[in-house]
């Protein structure tokens, strides 16, 4: 303990470098988050179908159209970009991404970052709900356990319990609600000097981590998929079945969900000692980059944001299927966490 | 939102939001529930002022006791009157005479004034004719010279309008729209229902038939307690629809059929009103039918917003969008309340059409519309009608056949065809 600092909620005194105040409990880190899409907020766009510039309600007052949210929404924290995209095929984005970080006091390096990618199930009713329930619930959880503990495999059950939560009651239907899945990761150091990077996983968005070379780019989640169910029983990859059961999900978070809709092959964990890239994504990209070399291309010797960029627009130039959501995270090494 | 003077009102829409690629019409179900809390003080501020039209024609003087119990429902209803009400009480016959005050000017009704007026309707005697617009006009007149007052009429008829033309009858209704608020009554069976309906229909009030003259009083009595119950002068559905729009229809639904649509009047651009009268503590249901432009599956549109008034006020408010989809499973779907109010409208006219066949002697047609309505009352729920149909109609449970009953008591047929518009409600939460 270096210095003392008093408590923002009940200001009695603790030590500067606490993560909680010893006497109310209150967590004392900087928590920083984000969360996309963030829908109209701030947009003054003319109505998109009558030029007419006034909305009420967010329909146009001419034409009645609903003003549309935009096609795709970007937003960066530290080294952490995010985009999601409409795509082409689809009316409306149902994926969301949140991304949150903890910094102790005064330092710019964070101890701890906690992402998620949900892709709302387009069958269920007003799955964009979940979705974006879903992943800030996760997220959120995930910091609140970050600031009391480091272990990485407590901190993603943490926000997978609570984004299961969140996506259960995030519908206004109940005769169809709205489901999502969601993958996560909980990145933090660790006391042997290496970052354990924890991931979570329910139904069939991804998570890959894209080491410095010569190590292979990998795939670190399974996919809640009849098709890995297939794969797993030892039918062929090329299979027509396997094909077919390409996007049945076994899976999912949601009202209509198992009680505990996650299994053992969830939680999986890659330690790493030198530098790399993780990657968050909907299937609406690697549907278009199935192999992990395929994405793992787009992130060297470039920015995160152009790297981000770049694989959004390839999968909007392959045809755009689906929504599209990318979350990267560039990690130079230990010596970028505090 | 809400008034400082009006609140406590609720609108509800009850609709599939959900059309089918390329095609645009919307309809939806708009619940409005004024409730206990509507402001009383609103109708005081103004004043209330009440007429009762007795008829006088020398057709009341038959049967005996017909007239007595004209006169004893008047004085029925005058003592439902609230203290400080302004009153007047007419005798129509070929024209419309003051009864008391005896200059036809309203007077605050009071013991000592409502005592009077019951003295002065115990001295009535029958002799005349029957011109009921030139009844209309009197109560006008009054209304006229009291601006801003929430003004209902009682009238009271046994007879067929005689001493008028039709067209005579008609200007006078038109004229009167939007004045005052008027509820119809008939004694007897020898006045014709659709002579008092086009009156309450377009005074926004009610009609029915009071067979026997001795339920007359209870009647009267109860009118005149509903009509102190309004404490809200003038609400006004507003509605709003996109440019390029077309409004097939605005109905009362609910607790009568009463189609609304004519009665828009332009309120500015793609916005139009239509008065919904004085209000009391009380819930009624629209729909709207509106088309508009077929839009891209995915599209959303606002089809129209719903808005209700009291003087300038905006007091309430409801939405209407439009989702267009290339699911059918979701278009095809008919909102719950929207399929009972579409078969209320539709068993209403197939009675009126039925009746109206059966008195022209078309056999056939009265068969099949009154069968039709039988099917559509037992359906919904709307027994009161269903009862009714059973006098005028007999189906066969087993073979499921229909024939008119040779002997119908005009009194029922009078009663069915008063009551044709009256529906049977379906709650949002069933």
């Amino acid at each position: 303990m270096t210095g003392q600092a008093a408590c923002p909620q009940c200001s009695a005194i603790g030590g500067s470098t606490d993560r909680f105040c010893e006497s109310c409990g209150a967590t004392l880190a900087d928590i920083r988050r984000v969360a996309i899409p963030r829908g109209n907020a701030g947009t003054d766009a003319p109505c998109a179908d009558c030029g007419n510039a006034t909305f009420v309600d967010d329909y146009c007052s001419v034409c009645g159209h609903r003003r549309a949210e935009p096609d795709r929404d970007e937003a960066e924290l530290g080294a952490v970009v995010l985009i999601t995209d409409r795509g082409i095929e689809h009316a409306r984005n149902e994926d969301a991404a949140a991304a949150g970080m903890v910094f102790d006091g005064g330092t710019s390096r964070p101890y701890a970052v906690a992402l998620a990618v949900c892709d709302g199930v387009s069958t269920s009713g007003d799955p964009q709900m979940a979705s974006g329930a879903a992943s800030k619930a996760g997220v959120d959880a995930m910091l609140g356990c970050l600031a009391a503990s480091a272990n990485g495999r407590a901190v993603v059950l943490a926000g997978l319990a609570a984004a299961a939560k969140a996506a259960a009651t995030a519908g206004t239907d109940p005769s169809n609600p709205p489901s999502c899945t969601y993958t996560a990761a909980a990145v933090v150091p660790t006391s042997e000097g290496t970052l354990q990077i924890t991931i979570g996983n329910v139904g069939d968005s991804r998570a890959y981590w894209f080491p410095e070379e010569p190590t292979a780019p990998q795939q670190v989640t399974i996919d809640d998929s009849l098709s890995q169910e297939l794969i797993a029983a030892g039918a062929s990859a090329e299979s027509e079945a396997v094909q077919r059961g390409a996007h049945t999900l076994t899976r999912w978070l949601g009202a209509d969900a198992e009680a505990k809709p996650w299994s053992d092959s969830s939680v999986l964990a890659v330690t790493t000692a030198g530098p790399g890239w993780l990657l968050l994504c909907s299937d609406g990209l690697w549907n278009y980059l199935p192999e992990p070399a395929d994405i793992a291309r787009f992130c060297t010797g470039v920015e995160p944001h152009e790297a981000a960029r770049a694989l959004v627009d390839h999968a909007l130039q392959c045809g755009g299927l689906d929504n599209i959501t990318v979350v990267v995270f560039p990690i130079g090494g230990i010596h970028e966490f505090a | 939102m809400s008034s400082p003077e009006v609140s406590g009102i609720s609108v509800d829409v009850d609709h599939n939001p959900y059309v089918a690629e390329g095609t645009g019409t919307v309809d939806a179900i708009v619940s409005i529930t004024a409730g206990d809390d509507v402001a009383p003080e609103v109708a005081k501020a103004h004043g209330r002022l009440e007429a009762i039209i007795i008829d006088c024609s020398t057709s009341m003087q038959s049967p005996i006791g017909k007239f007595d119990a004209a006169k004893q429902a008047t004085a029925a209803a005058i003592d439902e009157l609230v203290d400080g009400t302004y009153f007047t009480i007419i005798a129509g016959t070929e024209k419309a005479s003051p009864i008391y005050p005896s200059d036809g000017w309203p007077v605050p009704a009071s013991a000592a004034t409502r005592a009077d007026a019951k003295r002065s309707v115990d001295g009535l005697r029958p002799g005349g004719g029957t011109a009921m617009g030139t009844w209309l006009a009197a109560v006008r007149g009054i209304v006229v010279g009291h601006p801003g007052m929430l003004t209902h009429a009682i009238l009271l008829t046994d007879g067929k309008d005689e001493h008028e033309t039709p067209e005579q009858m008609r200007q006078e209704i038109v004229l009167s729209e939007g004045q005052f608020t008027c509820d119809c009554r008939g004694v007897g069976t020898k006045w014709h229902v659709e002579e008092l309906r086009a009156i309450s229909s377009a005074l926004l009030g009610t009609v029915d038939i009071v067979a026997d003259p001795a339920d007359l009083a209870d009647d009267f009595a109860d009118m005149m307690r509903t009509s102190m119950g309004k404490s809200i002068p003038d609400l006004t559905l507003r509605l709003w629809t996109p440019a390029g729009a077309r409004i097939a229809f605005v109905k009362q639904v609910a607790p009568t059929v009463e189609d609304l649509t004519h009665r828009r009047v332009e309120a500015g651009t793609q916005r139009g009103d239509y008065p919904l009268g004085s209000w009391g503590a009380e819930d009624r249901d629209y729909h709207i039918q509106v088309e508009v432009e077929p839009a891209a599956a995915g599209r959303e549109k606002l089809a129209a917003r719903v808005s209700v008034v009291a003087g300038e006020e905006i007091v309430g408010e409801g939405l209407v969008n439009a989702v267009w989809t290339a699911d059918t499973e979701k278009s095809a779907q008919i909102s719950r309340r929207v399929a009972h109010y579409t078969g209320q409208a539709e068993l209403a006219a197939a009675v009126q059409e039925g009746l109206s066949a059966r008195k022209n002697g078309d056999v056939p047609t009265a068969t099949a519309k009154l069968q039709r309505a039988m099917e559509l009352a037992v359906e919904s729920g709307n027994d009161g009608t269903a009862k009714l149909l059973r006098g005028v109609i007999e189906v066969d449970q087993r073979t499921g056949t229909a024939r008119l009953r040779r002997e119908v008591s005009a009194a029922d047929e009078m009663a069915l065809d008063a009551r044709s518009t009256r529906t049977a409600r379906v709650r949002k939460e069933d």
